[in-house]
C-alpha cells in the first residue's frame, strides 16, 4: 500500500476543550515528621511486636511442619483421582466415556470391555489418567453418572519419569477407602451426606464381616 | 461449524451518534443494534476521520480506546473484521466499530495519533491476524516469537502447529535514541530479564543508560503467551472456565465471573441470588488477595521483605476459604455457567466473618511500616508518574487509573450484580505515581471489606446455587440417579455441550487491575467462535517504556511492581 | 580425595558429610513464569516455610544454584532462555518440574506452548498439579532429596566395585598362569 490511509489532520481545527482529567500529577508531600524519619519508629514497633509475640508464644506461629503435620483441607479438595469400587471390590466404572469427553486436558484414556454376562454392564479394561496433563479441575467428577470417579485429598504426588505418571486402573482403585477424611471433591448431597457415608460404611463392614466369616469357615474346614 | 451470516443492519436512534454519522458520506457507516452496545460498521476509508470525530466531538467524547481485536470469517467475501471498542468515561457510553477487510488488502490506518493505547493492540492484531497498520512505527510480532510463521488466530491455522525458535533468531532491540546520545559520556545498553527476579519472571526490558539514567528503553513480551483465545475456540463453552483461571492467576475467581457473566448474557440466563451473592463476596476477597500480592511484591522489589510476609498471611487465609468452596487454592474454576460449582459449605459465612475481622490488622501493620516511611517515600513518590489525561489516552483502567485522579470503576459506572445496592466509595488519589498506586490498593482493600461486610449482614440467600435449566447446567446427581430424563440431559450436556445462541457480546467486570472484558462471538455451536479477553494489564504495560525513560533502573524496577502486571493476563 | 589417600575412615566420613550437606541445602533457581510461581511464593512464605528443608536461599543466578525449579508454562519463546540457564548452572544440578504446564504442557496443546520442558532439558522430578499445592512441591523436593542420596550411593558403590575389579584384575594379571 503506497497511499497512506491516515490523512493529515485538517487545518481548520477548533481549539481543544479543557481536559476533564487532571493534566498534571500531584505527588504526595511528606510532612515534617516524615522528613525526619520519625514514623520509622512506629514501624519498628510493629516488627518488634510480631517478633516478641512469636518468641514467647511459638504455638501461635503460622508455619505448618508439613510432612509431620498436615493442613486441614476441606472435603472438596481436588487431589489424586480415585476409582471407586462396589462393596464386592469390582470397579464401579461402566466405561461410558463421559469423563474422557468432559476432560479439558484430554488426559483420560479408557478402553471398554464387555462382561461375558450380558446382564452386567460394561467395564473398563484400561483406565489411565496422565497425571502430568491433568489440571485437577474436577470436570471428570462432575461428568460421571455413576460416582465412579471421585477425587481424594491426597496431594503427595511426584514422579521421576513421564511413564511413571500415567496412572492405571489398579493404582487409581487402590486409594479408595470409606474413610470420609481421605476423600476429596465428589458429588455431594448436603443433607444426605452423613447418612450416605454411614450407609456406605455399613455396607462395607457387612461385606467385610461376611468375607471374614467365610474365611473362618474355610479355615475351619481346612483344619478339621 | 455453521457459517455466520453477516448481521442484519438496523438503525439506532442515539441522537449524538446520528449527528456524527450525518457528517460522513451516506453508506460509509452502517449502524446496527448490538446485544449490549451500539455497533457501527465503518468503511476503512473513513475510519481515521470517524474516530477523530468520535473522540473530539463534545457530544460523543469517546476518549478511551478500550480494545482492538480481529475476527476471521473464512466464508465471507470480506473475510476479516477489525473490531474496536470505544468508551467515554464522561458519558459512560460505549460503541463498537467494525471494519470489514478483504483478505488481499489487510491494511488499516494506524490510529496511534488518537489513542496511544492502540500501540500494542495494533501489533497484536498484526501478529494474530496479519492486519497491517499504515503509520505504525514499530509493527512487528508481539506475542509470538520471531521464528513464528503464519497468523495463529486465523481459522485455517492449526491450533497445535508449532514453530521452533533458535537462539540466533532472538529479537535484538533497536532504540529511538535522543539526538545528543553520541555525546553521552557513559552510554551502555543493558538487558534485564526475562528471568530476572525484578522482571517478575517473564518480561524483558532492554534499556540504554547514560550513567544511571535510562535514555531509551524497549520492552519485549510474549514469554508466557499460552494461546488462550485459540484454546477457547477448540474447547466447549464450559471447558473455557479452567482456562480463564489462568489469565490473572492472582485473582482467578474474578476471571471466572467475568467469563461466565458474558456467556450468561448471551444465553439470557438468570443466575440464582445465592450464586450472585457468593460470587460477589468471593470476587471481593480475590481482589484483596490480588492487591496483597501486588503490594507485597512491590515492596520486595524495593527491598522491604517484612511486608511481604505480613501480606501473604491474609492471602493464605483466603486460599483456605476458596479451597473450602471449590477444592483448589489458586486456580479455582469455582464458577459454572449459570451459577457455582457446588453448594456453599455450611461454615461459609462464619469463615468470611472471621476473615473480615482479621484482615484489617495486617493491612494496618503494613501501612504503619511503609506509608509514612521516608525510605519508601523517597523510593516511590513522583516515580513513574502519569497524569490522568495521559492515562486515559493510554487506555488505563483500574487502580492505576484511579491513582492518577480519574475515578472510573466498572462497579460504580456500570453496576452489575448487586453493586448498585452497596454503599461503597471509589477511592481516588492524584499523585499518579508508585506511592499513590500503592496507597490506593490499600484503600481498596478496605472498601472491599466494607462491601463484604454489608453482603454478609444481608445474610445468605436461600435457594439453589446454580440455575435450574437442563440446557445450561448439569442436573443434580441425585436427579441423575433417579430420573431418566435428568440422566438424558446429563449425557446430552456433556456430549454436546451448551449451545449458545448466535450473537456477540462484550461484557466487563472490574478485575483487580481494571476493566476485564470478554468479547465473545457465538455461531450457535457448542464452542465459542471467538473469545477475546480485554486484559487490563495490556494497555497499562504498553506505557511502561515511556514511564521509565528519564528515571533510573531502580525506579523502573519499583514502577513495574506498582503497575501489577500479571503475565498470564497480559499475554493470555 | 579417594584417589589421594585411598578409602579410609576420613573419606567415608567426608562422603557422609557431603551427602548430608548436599541434601539439606538445595539452593533453587526459581524459573517461575506463571501461576505456579505464585504457589512457589506461598511455599517460601511463612505458612510452609521451605527453609525448614534448607532451600530458602533462593538464588536468581544460575551460577549459584543447584536445583532448577521450573514453575510455570514454558513456551517456545522462552525455551532458548531456559536451555541457556540450565547450561549455565554448575554440576551437580537437578531439575524439578513443577506443575502440569512445565511437565507436559498441561491442557495447552497449543501453537506456542512447549509440551513439557523435557523437550530441551532433562528433568529429575515431576510434580503434578495445576498448580501443585505447596505441600506437593515440598513433597517433590523431599523426593529429589531421596533420589540424590540413592544416586550418590549407587555411584559410590559402582566406583568401589570398579576399583575392586581393577585390583583383582591386576592381581590376576600378576598371578602365574598354570
Amino acid at each position: 500500500m503506497s497511499q497512506p490511509l491516515a490523512q493529515s489532520p485538517q487545518t481548520t481545527q477548533s481549539t481543544p476543550t479543557r481536559s476533564p482529567y487532571p493534566t498534571e500529577p500531584k505527588p504526595y508531600k511528606p510532612g515534617f515528621a516524615e522528613r525526619l524519619y520519625l514514623p520509622l519508629l512506629g514501624g519498628m514497633l510493629v516488627t518488634m511486636k510480631h517478633f516478641l509475640k512469636n518468641l514467647f508464644n511459638p504455638s501461635r506461629m503460622y508455619t505448618i511442619s508439613y510432612p509431620e503435620e498436615r493442613r486441614d483441607y476441606s472435603h472438596r479438595f481436588r487431589g489424586h483421582h480415585i476409582l471407586t469400587t462396589r462393596p464386592d471390590g469390582s470397579v464401579r466404572c461402566v466405561a461410558c466415556f463421559l469423563c474422557a469427553q468432559n476432560c479439558p486436558a484430554e488426559c483420560i484414556t479408557i478402553e471398554a470391555g464387555e462382561h461375558p454376562d450380558v446382564n452386567i454392564e460394561k467395564y473398563p479394561t484400561v483406565y489411565e489418567i496422565d497425571m502430568l496433563r491433568c489440571v485437577f479441575c474436577g470436570y471428570c467428577v462432575d461428568a460421571c453418572p455413576e460416582e465412579a470417579i471421585i477425587m481424594s485429598n491426597n496431594y503427595d504426588m511426584a514422579y521421576f519419569t513421564r511413564e511413571q505418571s500415567i496412572v492405571g486402573k489398579a493404582d487409581l482403585m487402590k486409594p479408595f477407602t470409606f474413610d470420609e477424611n481421605q476423600l476429596g471433591y465428589r458429588p455431594r448431597f448436603p443433607e444426605e451426606d452423613v447418612q450416605r457415608s454411614k450407609m456406605r460404611r455399613d455396607a462395607f463392614n457387612l461385606v467385610e464381616a461376611a468375607k471374614q466369616a467365610q474365611e473362618r469357615e474355610a479355615h475351619k474346614a481346612a483344619h478339621s | 461449524m455453521s457459517t455466520l451470516a453477516p448481521p442484519q443492519v438496523k438503525t439506532t436512534a442515539l441522537p449524538e451518534l446520528e449527528a456524527v454519522r450525518a457528517k460522513f458520506p451516506a453508506g460509509s457507516i452502517l449502524p446496527q443494534e448490538g446485544l449490549d452496545q451500539p455497533v457501527w460498521i465503518v468503511s476503512r476509508d473513513v475510519l481515521f476521520e470517524v474516530c477523530r470525530e468520535l473522540k473530539e466531538n463534545p457530544q460523543t467524547q469517546f476518549d478511551m480506546m478500550l480494545d482492538l481485536c480481529g475476527v476471521d470469517f473464512p466464508d465471507r467475501e470480506e473475510r476479516f473484521e477489525a473490531i474496536y471498542h470505544l468508551y467515554s468515561i464522561q458519558r459512560g457510553a460505549r460503541l463498537r466499530l467494525k471494519v470489514p477487510l478483504r483478505e488481499d488488502d489487510l491494511v488499516l490506518p494506524s490510529m496511534l495519533k488518537h489513542w496511544k493505547a492502540l500501540d500494542w493492540f495494533e501489533r497484536e492484531a498484526y501478529d494474530m491476524f496479519g492486519f497491517r497498520f499504515d503509520g505504525h512505527p514499530n509493527l512487528r510480532r508481539i506475542l509470538t516469537h520471531e521464528a513464528f510463521q503464519g497468523h495463529p488466530l486465523r481459522k485455517d491455522y492449526d491450533a497445535a502447529k508449532r514453530w521452533i525458535l533458535t537462539e540466533d533468531k532472538i529479537y535484538q532491540p533497536h532504540f529511538d535514541l535522543p539526538d545528543n546520545s553520541d555525546d553521552m559520556f557513559e552510554r551502555m545498553t543493558i538487558n534485564i530479564g526475562p528471568t530476572h527476579p525484578a522482571m517478575h519472571g517473564t518480561f524483558r526490558l532492554m534499556a540504554v543508560l547514560d550513567g544511571e539514567t535510562i535514555v531509551a528503553s524497549d520492552v519485549e513480551i510474549g514469554y508466557l503467551h499460552r494461546c488462550f483465545e485459540k484454546m477457547s475456540e477448540t474447547h466447549t463453552w464450559q471447558h473455557v472456565i479452567p482456562y480463564t483461571d489462568r489469565l490473572n492467576y492472582c485473582s482467578a475467581f474474578i476471571n471466572n465471573v467475568g467469563y461466565c457473566k458474558t456467556v450468561e448474557k448471551m444465553l439470557k440466563v438468570e443466575v440464582p441470588p445465592k450464586a450472585v451473592w457468593a460470587r460477589m463476596i468471593l470476587s471481593e476477597f480475590s481482589r484483596i488477595m490480588d492487591h496483597c500480592v501486588c503490594n507485597g511484591t512491590t515492596l520486595v522489589d524495593a527491598g522491604g521483605l517484612t511486608s511481604f510476609w505480613y501480606l501473604f498471611q491474609p492471602r493464605e487465609e483466603i486460599y483456605g476459604l476458596l479451597e473450602s468452596v471449590c477444592g483448589a487454592r489458586l486456580t479455582v474454576s469455582a464458577c459454572r455457567i449459570g451459577g457455582l460449582i457446588q453448594d456453599l459449605p455450611p461454615d461459609f459465612e462464619a469463615r468470611c466473618r472471621r476473615l473480615v475481622d482479621m484482615i484489617p490488622q495486617y493491612v494496618q501493620d503494613v501501612e504503619t511500616l511503609v506509608n509514612k516511611n521516608r525510605i519508601w517515600i523517597d523510593r516511590s513518590v513522583g516515580v513513574a508518574a502519569i497524569s490522568g489525561e495521559d492515562a486515559v489516552n493510554w487506555g488505563w483502567t483500574g487502580p492505576c487509573l484511579r491513582a492518577s485522579g480519574v475515578g472510573y470503576d466498572v462497579r460504580r459506572a456500570h453496576p452489575y450484580d448487586l453493586y448498585d445496592t452497596l454503599d461503597f466509595e471509589v477511592p481516588v488519589l492524584y499523585g499518579g505515581d508508585v506511592y499513590d498506586r500503592f496507597r490506593i490498593r490499600m484503600l481498596e482493600i478496605r472498601e472491599s471489606l466494607k462491601m463484604i461486610k454489608q453482603l454478609l449482614d444481608r445474610g445468605m440467600p436461600s435457594g439453589p446455587w446454580i440455575v435450574d435449566d437442563p440446557h445450561v447446567a448439569l442436573p443434580s446427581k441425585e436427579a441423575c440417579y433417579n430420573q431418566m430424563e435428568a440422566m438424558i440431559y446429563h449425557f446430552k450436556l456433556i456430549m454436546d455441550g451448551i449451545h449458545v445462541p448466535e450473537g456477540e457480546v462484550y461484557n466487563m467486570v472490574e478485575g483487580a487491575n481494571g476493566e476485564l472484558g470478554f468479547y465473545t462471538i457465538s455461531d450457535g455451536t457448542s464452542k465459542p467462535y471467538r473469545n477475546h479477553c480485554r486484559a487490563p494489564c495490556f494497555p497499562i504495560f504498553s506505557t511502561f517504556p515511556n514511564l521509565i525513560n528519564g528515571g533510573s533502573i531502580s525506579d523502573a524496577i519499583v514502577s513495574l511492581g506498582g503497575l501489577n502486571i500479571v503475565a498470564g493476563e497480559l499475554e493470555r | 580425595m579417594n584417589n589421594m589417600i585411598g578409602e579410609s575412615w576420613v573419606t567415608t566420613t567426608f562422603d557422609t558429610l557431603e551427602d548430608w550437606s548436599t541434601r539439606n541445602s538445595f539452593w533453587p533457581f526459581p524459573f517461575g513464569t506463571a501461576c505456579c510461581a505464585i504457589e512457589f511464593m506461598s511455599t517460601v512464605s511463612s505458612h510452609y516455610d521451605v527453609s525448614r528443608f534448607g532451600s530458602e536461599v533462593v538464588r536468581f543466578s544460575p551460577r549459584q544454584s543447584d536445583v532448577l525449579l521450573v514453575a510455570g508454562t514454558i513456551n517456545d519463546k522462552m525455551a532458548p532462555v531456559l536451555k541457556k540457564i540450565y547450561d549455565q548452572m554448575p554440576d551437580p544440578k537437578w531439575v524439578i518440574s513443577m506443575g502440569a504446564c512445565a511437565c507436559s504442557g498441561g491442557f495447552y496443546r497449543a501453537y506456542h506452548v512447549m509440551q513439557g520442558i523435557d523437550e530441551v532439558i532433562p528433568v529429575d522430578v515431576y510434580v503434578p498439579g495445576c498448580p501443585p499445592t505447596p505441600e506437593g512441591l515440598i513433597y517433590g523436593i523431599l523426593q529429589l532429596k531421596e533420589k540424590v542420596i540413592r544416586e550418590r550411593e549407587r555411584f559410590r558403590k559402582q566406583n568401589r566395585e570398579s576399583k575392586d575389579q581393577e585390583k583383582t584384575q591386576s592381581v590376576n594379571a600378576g598371578a602365574p598362569t598354570s
